[in-house]
């Protein structure tokens, strides 16, 4: 499985954040999951999910479900920065930016049913 | 019958840059090229100073070119233009080509001493270079370097001190000697944050950084801070060390962070009284490893009391053009920089954040 990101999309239709790989898969991360799937250690302590356990649940919680957000409007990234050659850090709109994404991660956490279903068998 | 421009140029395309594998001429090498009345002027312009094939090219070309009919004179001046990746630099470091870290996993197999010798070579070959001492709890460069001088301060910068030729800047230069950094990771962080930012590195082809062992806190922050051209590990022969420094090839490995090869320090031990070499640690472990993970192998340096002795000195052997020891950094350092060349020469995977 590759995990060399070639494009990475913050802002795609219906909030989402997409990655196109080297290896010409797609992945589309709704925002809500993509921030439930935090790896920064406030995240994964708070949620109780470590990350690469499991896979992804099915049906991610809708942002407003997440008891961070005020009446401000919906969780996005403001914008994100290449951590090194092999991450990237999402500054979401709320200020949360502690959150290192690695590629490996986030090809590992693609909510694709065929993805999904590969993590699953694995 | 007059020579023309293209004939010229035609005869040039049969020399191959080993590293690269194309020839000089699609490589754009070729540059500045003069005829008058047979008389054949060039320069070809290498992606380093310290190419290891520089001579050979250089001599292949004037034998080529004096081969073609109506010749009198060839004249073959060679220079270098270090490359840089295709990348985004770190804005921390912008004039900075090329970051190379010397890391080992292992404590004590020499990775300082490499680090410092790479850093003379490749200055002594006539490129700019930087050298940084990561090492924040163990600080070594400037011993090794024999710099006497510290940084001065210019505003919000630090004006690195000059050795040999080779800007440093460490730890030491900031505590009293009998003093230790006693520190938690984010300190850690802010330290290598400064030695990149607040440094005034200037132009540089090669900013070689000196790793602490272990896959920690430092080598995680300089991986994230900036982009790193590569990573250069030392071992020694040695089953246990190569183990070790296996750790910090899987760690570059998954920072996504490319590895120039392999540097087998301590080698093998030559005895000064009768001549026979002994393989105090084993033998040819590192080759086999590179081999097996796939990883160039950048060379060896036995174990040498010279060797000992100039570092504790401050005067590393990469400036000794006749030593034997000094010769095998000089041609460490060769393959380093080629080995940064084809890095740099192959296509990079480009992030684009939209």
């Amino acid at each position: 499985m590759n995990s060399d990101p070639v494009t990475i999309n913050l802002a795609d239709e219906g909030n989402t954040l997409s990655v196109k790989w080297k290896d010409g898969h797609r992945s589309t991360f709704l925002y809500a999951y993509l921030r439930d799937q935090c790896p920064c250690a406030t995240c994964t302590e708070k949620s109780g999910t470590s990350q690469g356990l499991g896979a992804p649940t099915s049906d991610p919680p809708l942002p407003t479900s997440l008891p961070i957000l005020g009446p401000s409007g919906p969780l996005k990234p403001k914008r994100a920065e290449l951590v090194g050659h092999y991450a990237l850090q999402i500054f979401w709109s709320d200020d949360h930016s502690t959150g290192i994404y690695t590629f490996d991660y986030l090809r590992e956490i693609c909510p694709c049913s065929k993805c999904a279903s590969n993590g699953k068998s694995s | 019958m007059e020579v023309i421009e293209r004939e010229v140029l035609e005869a040039l395309k049969a020399i191959q840059d080993p590293d690269l594998q194309r020839d000089i001429v699609t490589l754009g090498f070729v540059k500045n090229l003069v005829i008058k009345k047979g008389r054949v002027a060039f320069t070809i312009e290498l992606t380093t100073p310290a190419c290891p094939a520089r001579d050979k090219i250089s001599s292949q070309a004037k034998q080529v070119v004096s081969a073609l009919p109506g010749i009198s004179s060839v004249e073959v001046q060679m220079t270098a233009q270090v490359t840089s990746g295709a990348g985004e630099r770190s804005p921390l470091i912008p004039k900075v080509k090329n970051t190379i870290a010397v890391a080992s996993g292992k404590g004590g197999v020499g990775k300082s001493t490499v680090a410092a010798n790479l850093a003379v070579a490749l200055a002594q070959a006539g490129a700019a270079v930087g050298l940084m001492d990561t090492d924040v709890y163990g600080p070594s460069v400037p011993i090794l370097m024999g710099a006497e001088q510290t940084p001065t301060v210019s505003g919000s910068q630090l004006i690195p001190p000059v050795q040999y030729g080779v800007k440093l800047i460490s730890m030491a230069y900031f505590l009293p000697k009998s003093d230790a950094v006693i520190w938690r990771g984010p300190m850690l962080h802010k330290t290598i944050q400064q030695f990149l930012g607040n440094v005034e590195w200037g132009e540089l082809d090669y900013l070689v950084m000196d790793l602490p062992p272990g896959t920690g806190d430092i080598q995680l922050s300089l991986s994230q801070t900036i982009p790193l051209t590569g990573a250069v590990i030392v071992s020694t022969p040695q089953d246990l060390a190569m183990a070790v420094a296996s750790k910090a090839i899987v760690m570059f490995k998954k920072l996504k962070v490319p590895i120039l090869g392999i540097v087998e320090n301590m080698s093998s031990y030559l005895c000064p009284s009768c001549g026979h070499e002994d393989h105090i640690f084993g033998h040819g472990g590192a080759q086999t490893a590179s081999k097996k993970l796939e990883i160039p192998f950048l060379g060896s340096i036995p174990l040498a009391p010279a060797i000992r002795e100039t570092s504790d000195q401050g005067h590393p052997l990469a400036l000794e053009k006749d030593s034997p020891y000094g010769i095998a950094f000089q041609e460490i350092a060769s393959n380093m920089a080629a080995q940064v060349s084809i890095t740099n020469f192959r296509v990079p995977n480009l992030v684009t954040i939209q």
